[in-house]
């Protein structure tokens, strides 16, 4: 239980930054900026600018990615906005709308 | 993840600025700054930092909170806990070795304002003395007046008791008239002083009135007074 985790009913409005693991369950609008890994999950929804190390989402994110590490759109989530990284992974059944940028 | 259903952890690394709202338990191990509104229980972990005013069903802190606080059920301050600001709760429990500062509340929140004018009134009431004072009948009407300017409670009846002070040493009304201009710095203790001077002698009054009149005169001149010792020595020598 160290790590963050946003519950299914919490909605954040503002911003969240600091440098541990963050899982989102809940609604987080504005700016996230991690120098861990977020995990985005089912029922999470992004509608925030993302800084991070690495990003597994399963859920849904609105607004722009920029991962140190790694981005990945696990099936059945739906990514709208650009995402720049230098690993991206987009398995099938994702859904994305932006544009990619692998250079870093 | 099973486990962290319906539980959310606000990390002892994560820095949260805005609002945070929701229906479900919220633990603080990090810190933030803006709202928390939530229908479940605030936990402020040892480590965590609110900057925030937080409305929950029940509030309990462990760390360092600076905001008011509103719970519709309790507020729980437990060891090493740090609190400033006002709480508004029908249950408080301040367990020893927490620290607060700030008014408390436990009823309706309507009693919320009252309960904070009232703590400014018994600073306003000291100046409002020597007006008072001045005529006998108008001395319970502006105190009257301020509770009847529209706040509920229980708190006027201790206003009216403040007020009624004041008439009992009313004999000294024109002493306290004179006062004024020479205890513009003085603190209540004069005022205080006179009042016994009043209530010895009441027939004397004047004859104090006239004494208090020659003390200002008498205390008037220790500014002068400082240069002439050192005119009568310079005489002297």
């Amino acid at each position: 239980m160290a790590n963050t985790v946003i519950g299914s009913t919490i909605v954040i409005d503002g911003e969240i930054t600091g440098d541990e693991d963050l899982v989102v369950q809940g609604t987080v609008k504005g700016r996230v900026s991690l120098r861990e890994n977020i995990l985005v999950e089912e029922s999470g929804v992004l509608e925030a600018n993302v800084e991070t190390a690495t990003i597994t989402i399963h859920g849904t994110v609105t607004g722009d990615i920029q991962a140190s590490e790694r981005a990945e759109l696990k099936s059945n989530c739906r990514v709208v906005g650009d995402i720049r990284a230098p690993r991206i992974l987009i398995a099938d059944g994702a859904s994305f709308k932006g544009n990619v940028d692998m250079d870093g | 993840m099973m486990g962290s259903e319906g539980m959310t952890v606000i990390g002892e690394g994560i820095h949260v600025h805005g609002r945070v709202h929701g229906e479900e338990d919220l633990r603080i191990e990090g810190r933030i700054e803006g709202s928390i509104s939530l229908t479940e229980t605030v936990h402020v972990a040892q480590s965590g930092v609110v900057v925030a005013t937080i409305e929950a069903r029940d509030v309990v802190v462990s760390g360092v909170v600076v905001g008011n606080v509103s719970a519709t059920n309790s507020v729980h301050l437990e060891r090493g806990a740090k609190l400033v600001g006002d709480i508004d709760a029908p249950r408080l429990i301040i367990a020893d070795g927490a620290a607060f500062r700030g008014n408390v509340v436990m009823g309706e929140g309507a009693d919320a304002t009252a309960a904070s004018t009232a703590k400014a009134r018994p600073v306003a009431t000291p100046r409002a003395r020597p007006a008072a004072s001045r005529p006998m009948g108008t001395a319970s009407k502006p105190a009257a007046s301020k509770p009847a300017a529209g706040r509920p409670g229980g708190r006027p009846e201790r206003v009216e008791a403040r007020a009624a002070r004041p008439e009992r040493p009313a004999p000294a009304p024109r002493v306290a008239a004179i006062r004024p201009p020479q205890a513009t710095g003085g603190p209540d203790e004069e005022v205080t002083v006179v009042v016994r001077h009043a209530a010895l002698a009441e027939d004397d009054e004047a004859n104090e009135a006239v004494e208090s009149r020659k003390k200002p005169g008498k205390k008037a001149p220790p500014r002068g007074r400082v240069p002439k010792p050192g005119k009568r020595r310079v005489n002297r020598r």
